[in-house]
């Protein structure tokens, strides 16, 4: 059997898992299933019935209209005589207890373990994508577990998480399995988190949203044009979510990868970091990470240093309290600086805790209080 | 649109007015643009063909469709012996409004007669399950023919191509030096018209990423990637029966029995005359053109212009066995 760098992600990511615990993901997931399998079959818990057998999908912007036997855009919901269903709820193709870090959430538990999952499938199509070899297939095209939400959070216990995430894929696409796994996950006494690309309707987060305790969102861009043609989304409906997010009290970090030429320039910056110093208030924190060629921008060279120095500069000029900088392991920009003293709470290196000064989520120094989910 | 005899076509092709098989020294599949091919095969749904109908209909169209006086000749004219043949059949819609096994398996025979090995003739589909649920019996081996799903097969790497950016099955991208598109005649709710072309978006692995604007252009740029541009000998439709709505899902009550396979080597012109045959039924039942129910078949216009066929009417040559 070939082989393929798909099916070496999931091999990995059980690997990973099972590793750590060669009992419980294995006896709670069962055996994998093998690519062109059956899927299993949910209804959508958001679309409206349409005439002639047609549905459309009320879960993200892309608002699919979608017939009998078609799918959305996302490649992971289908329309089956006029009923529209998810094909992954359950079926995790990539599991990994990961440093909580990773996500980045710096304001979340530092040093905790999150256990990670995804399904296949993504609701757009970024160029740039780092994990396209699972966002960008369909279910059926990738090995995945069965691994319904109790299960999944018994593994994370037993694992030593105390968070789970929703991750490397797109959440939005698995929506109801992010639902259902938080649902598990707070009565577990464990915390959940989503990363995602904000694009969803708002009803759909609205619904989901009192259940997580914490949300990343990569704001790919703060033009349309961006959306539109590296991204196949839009910019608006990510803005509206975040600040619905950030209305909600759910804590909100915001990435953004700076793509050399494409969405780094000063002006964009500029207006980006004011925006969210003016809409979502200073205390979000925001992280620029950098880009590495992969997918369909393999042309493109790595995002250079400075021009994350810059966006840092930038976004700390825009009155941000919390900027950092991602992918430049040892680079000062990975700290947690105290907005009042200016001294150092947090040392990280990578997605490595080094020394964390936080005394019950203030500054040791100054008694600063520092926003975020510290226990 | 022009109606042309066999007999009339063969003596246009002795004049020199279409393309030759010979180009210079080397072998080249003999490509006429805009002509179709056509021959009758009747039955109705659910009702097979026997093989002899079956086998007349493969037959005379393909050789319509390259002026040849018979299949063997045909089938010379499309294919070498040493190519291993995809024939890439559409079978999301089970088996009501699949190509039927029979007409397939006719199409083997004819691609066999030009001395291909059958183990190198390759009917597949996207996923063995669909293939399974139209009928078709799974074998990778032995047999008269291989008969695969691509499943999860694909190439590791995306290839762009104008605006897709896609894994393409590794049968089309490595395995397969000639391809055949063999799907069927119906409407479809986002293109307007499924034939031939549509049809390619089976051997990608992402085609749920390209149905926004009527799958414009991204049903051209498929089509106009190399894998599949410089591979496609032939393009074969079972319009037996055929639906005139509610595709591509098979809808009770939608479909017609017209009656015709058709067979071409030009892919635009495949999917232009199964839009006139839809049109047409449409018409008849006193339903809105695709344009007005609002899913135009622009795809067409964007494939011509990249230089992948007829979309003129006034251009399409109908050849009857």
């Amino acid at each position: 059997m070939r082989i393929d760098r798909r099916r070496m992600v999931v091999l990995g990511a059980a690997g990973a898992a099972a590793a750590l615990c060669p009992v419980t993901l294995q006896a709670a997931a069962g055996p994998p299933r093998h690519g062109g399998a059956d899927l299993p079959t949910r209804e959508a818990s958001w679309y409206k019935k349409l005439d002639e057998g047609r549905v459309e999908c009320q879960l993200c912007p892309q608002a699919c209209t979608v017939a009998d036997l078609e799918r959305g855009m996302c490649g992971v919901r289908e329309n089956r005589g006029g009923t529209y269903y998810t094909l992954v709820h359950s079926l995790a193709c990539a599991v990994h207890v990961d440093p909580i870090e990773k996500k980045p959430f710096f304001h979340v538990m530092p040093g905790e373990k999150a256990f990670s999952f995804s399904t296949a499938g993504c609701n757009v199509e970024c160029k740039f994508c780092q994990n396209w070899e699972l966002s960008q297939f369909r279910p059926e095209q990738v090995q995945a577990y069965d691994l319904p939400p109790a299960a999944l959070v018994a593994a994370a216990k037993s694992n030593g998480a105390r968070l789970t995430a929703a991750t490397y894929g797109e959440p939005v696409v698995f929506w109801e399995y992010v639902r259902d796994v938080a649902t598990a996950a707070n009565a577990a006494g464990l915390k959940p988190t989503v990363v995602s690309n904000g694009f969803i309707q708002e009803q759909a987060l609205r619904d989901v949203l009192p259940l997580l305790s914490a949300v990343k969102v990569d704001l790919k861009a703060f033009r349309d044009e961006f959306y539109r043609e590296q991204v196949r989304g839009k910019l608006e409906p990510v803005l509206k979510s975040l600040q619905i997010i950030r209305e909600s009290g759910v804590w909100l970090e915001i990435v953004v990868l700076l793509v050399p030429t494409l969405n780094d320039s000063a002006a964009e910056i500029r207006d980006m970091t004011k925006w969210i110093a003016a809409t979502l208030g200073p205390d979000v924190p925001l992280h620029f990470t950098r880009f590495h060629p992969t997918y369909r921008l393999t042309e493109l060279p790595p995002t250079p240093v400075a021009t994350l120095e810059r966006a840092w500069d930038i976004g700390r000029e825009a009155g941000l309290h919390y900027v950092y900088l991602g992918n430049v392991p040892g680079h000062p920009g990975e700290n947690t600086v105290c907005p009042k003293c200016g001294g150092t709470l947090i040392r990280r290196m990578g997605f490595q805790i080094l020394k964390n000064n936080l005394k019950d989520g203030a500054c040791p120094d100054c008694d600063q209080r520092i926003p975020g989910v510290w226990t | 649109m022009t109606k042309l005899t066999r007999r009339e076509l063969a003596a246009l092709l002795g004049a020199g007015a279409l393309t030759s098989t010979v180009r210079g020294a080397q072998w080249s599949p003999r490509m006429l643009p805009g002509v179709v091919g056509l021959a009758e095969a009747s039955a109705a749904l659910g009702s097979p063909l026997s093989p002899e109908t079956a086998r007349s209909a493969v037959s005379g169209a393909v050789s319509a469709a390259v002026g040849a006086a018979n299949s063997r000749e045909a089938a010379a004219q499309l294919f070498r012996p040493e190519d291993t043949v995809g024939v890439k059949v559409n079978c999301l819609a089970g088996r009501n409004l699949s190509p039927r096994v029979e007409l397939v398996e006719a199409l083997v025979d004819l691609v066999a007669a030009a001395g291909v090995d059958r183990s190198r003739i390759i009917v597949f589909e996207r996923s063995s399950r669909e293939l399974r649920r139209a009928g078709f019996t799974l074998r990778d081996q032995g047999g008269p023919y291989r008969c695969v799903g691509t499943d999860n097969d694909y190439d590791s790497l995306p290839q762009d191509s104008g605006s897709i950016g896609s894994c393409f099955a590794r049968l089309v991208s490595t395995q397969c030096t000639a391809l055949v598109s063999f799907g069927v005649v119906k409407d479809h709710d986002l293109s307007g018209v499924s034939a031939g072309m549509k049809n390619w978006y089976g051997v990608i692995h992402n085609p749920n990423k390209y149905h926004d604007n009527g799958c414009d252009p991204y049903i051209a740029d498929v089509a106009r990637h190399p894998y599949i541009r410089d591979k496609l000998r032939l393009t074969v439709l079972d319009g037996v029966i055929a639906q005139f709505h509610g595709g591509p899902a098979y809808r009770p009550g939608s479909t017609f029995e017209r009656g015709l396979v058709a067979a071409r080597t030009d892919q635009v012109a495949a999917a232009l005359w199964a839009w006139q045959v839809i049109e047409a039924e449409r018409a008849r039942r006193g339903l809105p053109t695709l344009d007005a129910a609002g899913r135009p078949v622009r795809y067409l216009a964007t494939a011509a212009r990249h230089g992948l066929g007829v979309a003129d009417p006034q251009r399409l040559k109908l050849v009857t066995a």
